[in-house]
């Protein structure tokens, strides 16, 4: 017998099993796992317990005593390995078929999900017609998977996080509290052990592997993620500065800014009040425009762009 | 390349694990439909059909097998109800889908978007609630709102030319370009207009808030057979025949300017700053991401690219003198 016909009956067995069973169980009953030699099998059965367990296929090790001192049982409960009915209607799926084929990077994905969610669905075929907008969401991020699934469980995570600004890097244990995608990126908000608090933490900042911690914890109530990801990605948004577009740049903000406070400056220039999240944002987004925008206020962004364009000139 | 073993076993178990819910909903369905369906070759499919005759409960006597049938080209699968539903979303899927739905919902005057929306909220509680129901993932795709992305569809929408007033970074210039509209691309909070730039005969990417003006005109456009949204990636695409800077980056930037940035190499120095090689289209480009990055990058070369961002550099100073 191959092996993924062995697979399948392990996933058939264990789902369909009324209560765990043991190893010794798998081995006599299930098919594909006959062998005489102990250790041959336990390789086997090893290796396709972690295979499935990669793939999504949610084994639970069960102890069947409360001692301890008898072998655990193994079975896939219902509830965690069928995808919930979420009735869809048809043109919600029709809507959801067009999003999974816009999505970079991740399309095969989308596509399964788009599959398994209208699995009874009658199957109108979409138009030829080509889509005319691409949109890469930046879920083919390797840590999205194993975060989100923490999220899920409710299982902490530790790992090492490189703040923005002239923080030095730590390692973080945090209870994930929710994940959140603004404006292309991706940030889990969570409690952090070392601060005692809800934090935010952007997901390009963790460096190296997440890693699940013990233990479990509840998502405290009335917990909602929407200010904390506003607050974090402004970082208080509380500096206004005041920019000067050159004449020829005038459409910009009047086009991009608009409702923002502004004046006439001199020579048909065009001063704008803009919220900025740091003197260092703000020097940044200057740079970009070269000569054709000028910062006005605060005055400490302008000691600061003196002092690097002297820097850039020697 | 091809896939070690273990994925190409993982990928074909999960088609079947598929195939098999969806057989059951549609008993009867024919092997090329389900061929097509599931995009594998008929050999393929029948194969993994075949497989399932080893396959049931344990005892795996007649009443436990499964019965798969499908000899007269249309395949019945019974005997398996416990596969009747699929298999519960992975992450990656959920969250293509739902991110892939949100930045689709963020799009102006979207057919259907208030089906996409109740598909969304549906979609959200199944990804996983607080015991209260709030919602464990939230996406906002929240990409510029631009004025000019009405005329950009509509120009996609009918297959004609754009006429554009845009401002390049490049060349730090507001010009006239006629460009035939490819796709409109989000990514990183932004629009981008992908298409080819009659100017330079050349495909090239637009960001949409730099755009003053938008034109329909009468102008017929194609999009070539070859073109591929998924070359994309991020913000910037490298062209071939560019020429490279290269530069050193701070620790703390390094990892975002390297996932942004599709940079050429990257190496880590002994004081943890990485060396990295970029290419890059003109000098007043590479001068002011220079620039903007402040005290951040350091040992910039070749002299070329340390010239224009002298040059540069002393242009702006004037301003705060």
């Amino acid at each position: 017998m191959r092996r993924i016909e062995r697979l399948i009956n392990l996933i058939a067995a264990l789902l369909e099993a009324e209560a765990p069973m043991t190893a010794d169980d798998i081995r006599r009953r299930i098919a594909g796992y006959e062998t005489d030699n102990h250790e041959a099998f336990r390789r086997a059965f090893e290796r396709d317990k972690s295979d499935l367990k990669k793939m999504g296929i949610p084994i639970e090790t069960r102890q069947l005593s409360a001692f301890g001192d008898e072998a655990p049982g193994y079975i896939i409960p219902k509830a965690a390995y069928y995808l919930p009915e979420l009735d869809l209607e048809p043109d919600e799926v029709a809507a959801l078929r067009i999003a999974a084929s816009a999505v970079l990077g991740v399309q095969e994905e989308a596509g399964t999900g788009v599959m398994k969610l209208s699995m009874g669905a009658i199957d109108e075929t979409t138009s030829g017609a080509r889509l005319a907008w691409n949109a890469d969401v930046a879920a083919s991020q390797p840590l999205i998977g194993p975060l989100y699934s923490a999220v899920v469980d409710r299982a902490p995570v530790e790992f090492d996080y490189q703040p923005a600004g002239t923080d030095a890097a730590g390692h973080r244990r945090v209870e994930p509290y929710a994940l959140v995608h603004r404006k292309g990126h991706w940030y889990l908000v969570g409690h952090d052990d070392t601060a005692n608090d809800t934090r935010t933490f952007k997901v390009a900042r963790i460096t190296g592997d997440v890693k699940r911690g013990e233990g479990s914890y509840e998502i405290p109530a009335g917990f909602a993620a929407e200010g904390h990801v506003l607050s974090f990605q402004g970082e208080g948004e509380d500096i206004v500065a005041r920019v000067r577009f050159d004449p020829s740049l005038r459409w910009w903000p009047e086009q991009n800014l608009a409702g923002a406070n502004a004046s006439e400056g001199p020579d048909g220039s065009y001063d704008v009040e803009m919220p900025v999240a740091s003197i260092d944002a703000l020097v940044s987004f200057a740079m970009w425009w070269g000569p054709k925008v000028e910062i006005i206020e605060p005055p400490e962004a302008r000691t600061r762009m003196k002092e690097l364009l002297e820097r850039a000139v020697s | 390349m091809t896939p070690p073993p273990s994925e190409r076993l993982a990928k074909r178990l999960r088609r079947i694990l598929l195939l098999i819910p969806y057989a059951i909903k549609h008993p009867g369905v024919g092997v090329d439909e389900l061929s097509a369906k599931f995009d594998v070759k008929r050999t393929e499919l029948v194969e993994d059909l075949n497989l399932l005759f080893m396959c049931g409960l344990p005892g795996y006597g007649p009443g436990d097998l499964i019965d798969v049938d499908f000899d007269s080209g249309f395949v019945y699968v019974r005997m398996a109800d416990y596969f009747a539903a699929p298999l519960k979303l992975t992450p990656v899927e959920a969250l293509a889908l739902y991110a892939g739905g949100a930045a689709m919902a963020s799009m102006p005057e979207m057919e259907g978007a208030e089906a996409l929306r109740r598909a969304l909220g549906k979609l959200g509680t199944a990804l996983g609630t607080t015991d209260e129901g709030a919602a464990v993932v939230d996406v906002r795709f929240e990409a510029d709102p631009s004025d000019h992305l009405k005329a950009l569809q509509d120009a996609l929408a009918s297959s004609k030319r754009l006429r554009l007033e845009y401002y390049s970074a490049s060349s730090g210039e507001l010009s006239t370009r006629e460009v035939d509209p490819w796709t409109l691309y989000a990514a990183l909070g932004r629009w981008y207009l992908i298409g080819l730039d009659h100017r330079s005969g050349e495909e090239r990417m637009f960001r949409v808030d730099r755009i003053k003006s938008a034109e329909v005109t009468e102008l017929d456009a194609t999009v070539p057979d070859d073109f591929d949204p998924n070359s994309y990636s991020g913000a910037f695409r490298e062209r071939p025949g560019q020429a490279t800077a290269t530069f050193e980056i701070s620790p703390r930037a390094a990892r975002w300017f390297e996932e942004y940035y599709p940079v050429r190499s990257a190496t880590t120095l002994a004081d943890g700053w990485r060396s990295i090689e970029l290419a890059y289209s003109t000098p007043q480009w590479i001068a002011a991401l220079l620039l903007s990055l402040g005290d951040e990058v350091r040992a910039i070369g070749p002299g070329d690219v340390s010239d224009a961002v002298a040059g540069l550099a002393g242009e702006v100073l004037k301003l705060y003198a």
